[in-house]
């Protein structure tokens, strides 16, 4: 018993000992790691610019960031690169709109009303998988190259992520809930807004998120297929004209964009579902 | 029996007419993939205004299907349900409902939980709030009015959704296994809890539960169900006194009817053991 005592005692003390020297290095970790990831960006373009400058590659395919830097500089001092990012911003923007509108409000009739969902989930189905960018061709046979064929893309992209998400969410709705609703005489014409629209809700703003990048890549199929102003129709011409430098702060551009409305979104999406 | 014991003759009379719930005959029959399964098989029973049932059986002899039935949420049946005099097709306001999981709404907080039927039958929101607040102090949760049920523990949760069904004052009030998935701890302090309550309430109560000491405790009457097909073996009539706590669990008039509904029970397994043995 005595000795058991002992060696529990001598345990623990071993664990305390090796808690105490574990600590600092745990620190010291962390802050190689902050350190490290401060260091990362920078570390990268540097080795960027000196690849691009060293002579192995063609610096006119390949320029360095400092040139990109100054294309990117040039566009901004000519006026045309808020031109071109209104452009694209309003075609995602009214885009997203529409096509999670239109989503949200299928969803609901698809995933309350069987009748409903019998007629149009099979036609959705369909044409759910096929890849927006392959409705390049007819869009333009359609609209030419009007502003109304991009939002269609754009719309059409998003529509049916929206669309899948509010009509599973509106069925995956507890039906306890709605038997707990009925029994505190919640009417049925009611059971709607009050309980099926808020307990799909946190399925509804999964699939919006997603379609806010699906809105940016169709984008790119929408100025690709021929328009007069954006940040993708920018680096099209720049391509032509071998302006590297502008192709890849189009890219630059056009990545910044779509993380900024994905981390805004998500900041909307925490006040969206704010029981969570 | 209570009631009756508290009102004038004329409302005793009345009472003695018109049970707050009448079943008769009720049978319930489910189509499952190897043909019609007979869950419960004509069952009768009345229960009397202010009075405290208790259906006890095991899990699948139907009890709950019976509970829901009288609710009005289950699927067709034959028999007649009466509740207050009236059939039963649909969920009514008078009839209030606590069931296994507490069901709340996670997008409300405890007060508008709780407000949601008072607000249901058209009262103001100023009306539903200070019904809600009533029931918030009679359950103990002040604290948590604001708050919302995904940060409340499982008995306080299913406080909550007993002061939901109370709050549109119902008639009866049909409790479907509502402290089954609680902790043993938990269970008895609720069972304290719905004692007390139950004295300040007036509503009859319908109470289903597969533990013969909770419905001991608690009940004017034990029904005791069978399983396969779902049918009522014994009534047992509770006469310990009231107010009443879970420590009477302990008192030899207690352990007499545990006895004799243990022996029901016992003889019930036995012999569908040996029928089942028997195919």
């Amino acid at each position: 018993m005595a000795m058991q005592d002992a060696a529990s005692t001598r345990r623990a003390t071993a664990i305390r000992t090796d808690g105490r020297a574990r600590r600092p290095d745990l620190v010291r970790r962390r802050r190689l790691n902050v350190l490290v990831g401060a260091l990362s960006l920078p570390l990268f373009v540097g080795l960027w610019e000196l690849v691009s400058r060293s002579g192995t590659v063609n610096m006119v395919l390949f320029p360095p960031p400092t040139v990109v830097a100054t294309a990117v500089l040039e566009w901004i001092r000519s006026g045309q690169f808020f031109g071109d990012l209104l452009a694209s911003l309003f075609r995602v923007t009214t885009g997203f709109i529409v096509g999670g509108a239109l989503g949200i409000l299928f969803g609901i009739l698809t995933g309350q009303f069987p009748v409903i969902s019998s007629l149009l989930s099979p036609l959705f189905h369909i044409l759910r998988p096929i890849p927006p960018i392959a409705f390049v061709p007819i869009v333009i046979l359609w609209f030419g190259l009007s502003e109304a064929g991009k939002l269609f893309l754009v719309v059409w992209g998003v529509f049916f992520t929206v669309w899948l998400s509010t009509h599973i969410g509106v069925q995956k709705v507890d039906r306890g809930l709605i038997r707990a609703a009925l029994m505190l005489g919640t009417p049925r014409r009611q059971m709607l807004q009050e309980i099926v629209l808020l307990g799909a809700l946190p399925y509804i703003v999964v699939g919006l998120r997603t379609a806010v990048s699906i809105s940016f890549y169709t984008l790119v199929a929408a100025e690709l297929a021929g328009a007069f102003a954006g940040i993708v129709y920018r680096i099209e011409i720049a391509q032509q004209n071998l302006q590297t430098g502008q192709v890849m702060g189009g890219l630059a551009a056009l990545g910044l964009m779509s993380f900024i409305a994905d981390r805004l979104f998500a900041a909307l999406a925490e006040r969206l579902v704010w029981w969570r | 029996m209570k009631l009756a014991a508290t009102n004038s003759p004329a409302s005793v009379e009345a009472a003695r007419k018109q049970p707050a719930i009448q079943v008769s005959n009720l049978s319930i029959v489910f189509d499952s993939k190897r043909g019609q399964v007979i869950a419960v098989d004509r069952v009768s029973f009345d229960v009397a205004p202010g009075e405290f049932v208790c259906i006890a059986g095991p899990s699948g002899c139907g009890k709950s299907t019976v509970l829901n039935t009288i609710a009005g949420l289950e699927v067709p049946f034959e028999g007649d349900i009466l509740v207050e005099g009236a059939p039963v097709y649909s969920p009514r306001p008078d009839v209030g409902m606590v069931f296994q999981q507490p069901h709340l709404f996670p997008w409300k907080s405890v007060r508008r939980n709780i407000a949601h039927g008072p607000r249901m039958l058209g009262k103001s929101r100023t009306e539903a709030n200070a019904i809600a607040d009533d029931l918030i102090a009679m359950i103990g949760l002040t604290r948590f009015a604001d708050a919302y049920p995904s940060t409340l523990s499982g008995g306080m949760q299913q406080r909550v959704a007993i002061a939901r069904a109370l709050a549109n004052q119902p008639r009866v009030l049909l409790m479907d296994e509502p402290f089954g998935a609680l902790d043993a701890q938990t269970r008895a302090v609720m069972q304290d809890n719905l004692l007390a309550l139950r004295d300040r309430i007036k509503a009859t109560i319908v109470f289903v539960t597969h533990d013969i000491d909770e419905a001991i405790v608690l009940a004017d009457r034990v029904l005791i169900m069978s399983a396969g097909p779902g049918r009522i073996l014994r009534e047992v009539a509770v006469k310990l006194p009231r107010p009443r706590s879970s420590s009477v669990m302990v008192e030899p008039a207690y352990l007499s009817l545990k006895k004799d509904c243990l022996d029901v029970i016992r003889a019930e397994g036995l012999r569908a053991f040996n029928q089942s043995d028997a195919n």
